[in-house]
């Protein structure tokens, strides 16, 4: 029965259409799932298999990376006033657009896929300093930094994350924090993160929560 | 011949004694001229003379009359743009800030008025003067389904595109169509002869293959209806969009298609074959880091697939400014070379 909830789910967020897996959550918690079943059982799960079906189909488009979050943040968001205790959170992350870029688009996927993943996320917005993303990931314990670029001369500017990664350098935090990177520019150049000092990117949106979920494990190993 | 006519060579399939080599040199104009970007995409005559000492210095075909991406929001009321020295100026006051904006959204009766129209205007009648006659000017111009992307930020608007509220998506779309309708109109008589139609909504990359039908495909034509697509050419703003191909022959004829270097170049050359003319372009973003040999070895790779049988044009993305100087040099002198033809 999970089995088919998640994939009409998955069928519905394809087709990009948020009603009908809307109705696949309420079918299911009419037939007796619980809240904590619905994120747990089905949304994440249906999230991770988006994941794994983007791997295998480059093909898939942003419409289907939007829906896919904002649909499962929508569902758990939902779901988390009904569960009878707190979730474990499994980590913090703190993300924002480069300085100087003011778009946001990619870090609302992240942000969404991350959300209903567990992860506690601070969303600094746009056009944030490097100096910000540090000082606020250090005081919120955050485990992995996520900057977002849509352009070029944000990604490599010298108050992006080159500037992320030298301050966590210059603070000794490289072992407690990590830096992930994406956007457009890291698409087209995919050898262009490591040229920033990132740990790692993702390719899309909702990959790329699937990488900072591994950083997140990483660090706390 | 002259640019132009090797222009319209490789269009047609016509002789020609090499094919067109189109470089995109926007931000670089600036530093050109010694300015602040702000200070410099203040003047269009100074936008014009960047194009153009460029032109010189470089050698190829192609002149641009665009300020930024931002300056069709700033002709709809945007107030404030956000300059950098080191990359495109981005918008910074969105001008649809809530849905009840979109109604209040006015597109001016004549855009030729719009004081911030007053330095295209000046930008195209410089280039017009003194290149026209020889040289492709190419501007850019924004699509009905992509317009809203820099009026209320991509997020915002994906919302609305793939949600609704559908009455006031529609409402939003016309609005943006009919400035598209006067905005390209307004550049045609000003003197451009390549309209980059960027739509990236247009990609299957954006919304998938089915919504680029559905629900793109009929404001593409509304957008394009009026005056034609003999001098278009068909952009995504990089993303890939072989896929529809075909399409955007059978129901758009836009005949020129400039491929996303996502995409696979020898499959696009495949597609459109001697109905128009592919664009091969090269991933410029790669160039910030590639050596000159390593330049020169990515443009008679994509000279290699796409020269045979013509109908052929080597280009470029949106050449950030960190591309080293050597390499740009080194791509051109290699397009030269391998674009020879018999």
């Amino acid at each position: 029965m999970l089995e088919s909830y998640i994939q009409s789910y998955n069928e519905a967020v394809f087709e990009t259409d948020k009603q009908a897996a809307l109705e696949v959550v309420n079918q299911a918690l009419s037939e007796g799932l619980s809240p904590e079943d619905v994120v747990f059982k089905l949304v994440i799960p249906a999230v991770e298999a988006m994941m794994a079906r983007i791997e295998k189909d480059p093909d898939s488009n942003l419409a289907q990376h939007f829906m896919t979050a904002q649909i499962a943040a929508e569902v758990t968001e939902r779901m988390l006033e009904k569960f009878s205790r707190p979730p474990q959170v499994i980590g913090r992350v703190v993300i924002g657009a480069a300085h100087g870029d003011l778009h946001s688009l990619g870090k609302r996927i992240v942000i969404g896929c991350l959300k209903s993943m567990m992860v506690e996320v601070s969303d600094l917005g746009v056009n944030v300093g490097a100096e910000q993303f540090v000082d606020t990931a250090v005081a919120e314990g955050a485990q992995v930094i996520a900057v977002s670029s849509l352009m070029v001369h944000t990604a490599i500017g010298d108050n992006g994350a080159r500037r992320v990664r030298a301050l966590l350098r210059e603070r000794g935090l490289e072992g407690r924090i990590k830096l992930a990177v994406g956007g457009a520019p890291y698409r087209f150049d995919p050898e262009l993160y490591t040229r920033v000092g990132a740990d790692a990117w993702a390719p899309d949106g909702v990959t790329a929560a699937k990488v900072i979920v591994q950083l997140i494990h990483e660090v706390k190993l | 011949m002259t640019p132009l006519e090797i222009l319209v060579a490789a269009a047609t399939g016509r002789p020609a004694p090499r094919i067109p080599i189109f470089c995109n040199l926007l931000d670089q104009g600036a530093r050109e001229l010694g300015l602040h970007a702000k200070e410099y995409f203040q003047s269009g005559a100074q936008v014009a003379d960047a194009q153009l000492r460029m032109l010189r210095r470089y050698g190829h075909d192609n002149v641009w009359c665009l300020h930024y991406v931002g300056k069709e929001a700033e002709l709809l009321g945007c107030r404030e743009i956000l300059f950098a020295d080191d990359g495109a100026p981005n918008v910074a006051d969105f001008v649809i800030k809530s849905w009840d904006d979109i109604a209040k959204l006015e597109i001016p009766a004549d855009i030729t008025q719009h004081p911030a129209w007053q330095s295209i205007a000046e930008c195209l009648a410089q280039l017009h003067d003194e290149v026209g006659a020889t040289h492709p000017i190419c501007a850019y111009v924004t699509a009905s389904t992509t317009l809203p992307a820099i009026l209320m930020g991509m997020d915002k608007w994906m919302e609305l595109f793939l949600l609704g509220p559908h009455d006031l998506r529609d409402e939003l779309l016309r609005k943006c169509s009919d400035f598209f309708r006067q905005q390209i109109a307004a550049l045609r008589a000003a003197g451009a002869n390549v309209l980059v139609y960027s739509t990236p909504f247009g990609s299957p990359y954006f919304v998938g293959k089915d919504k680029v039908k559905n629900s793109v495909l009929p404001w593409m034509q509304r957008d394009l209806q009026p005056g034609g697509t003999a001098d278009v050419v068909y952009y995504c703003g990089m993303a890939p969009f072989n896929e529809v191909i075909d399409l955007v022959f059978d129901e758009l004829d836009i005949k020129t298609h400039y491929i996303s270097p996502l995409d696979d170049l020898a499959e696009a050359k495949r597609l459109v074959n001697t109905r128009g003319l592919t664009c091969g372009v090269i991933d410029d973003i790669k160039m910030i880091r590639w050596t000159e040999q390593e330049t020169r070895a990515e443009v008679k790779r994509i000279i290699d697939i796409g020269k045979p049988g013509g109908h052929f044009l080597f280009g470029t993305g949106v050449m950030p400014l960190a591309i080293p100087e050597a390499n740009i040099r080194a791509m051109l002198a290699a397009a030269f070379e391998y674009g020879r033809l018999a």
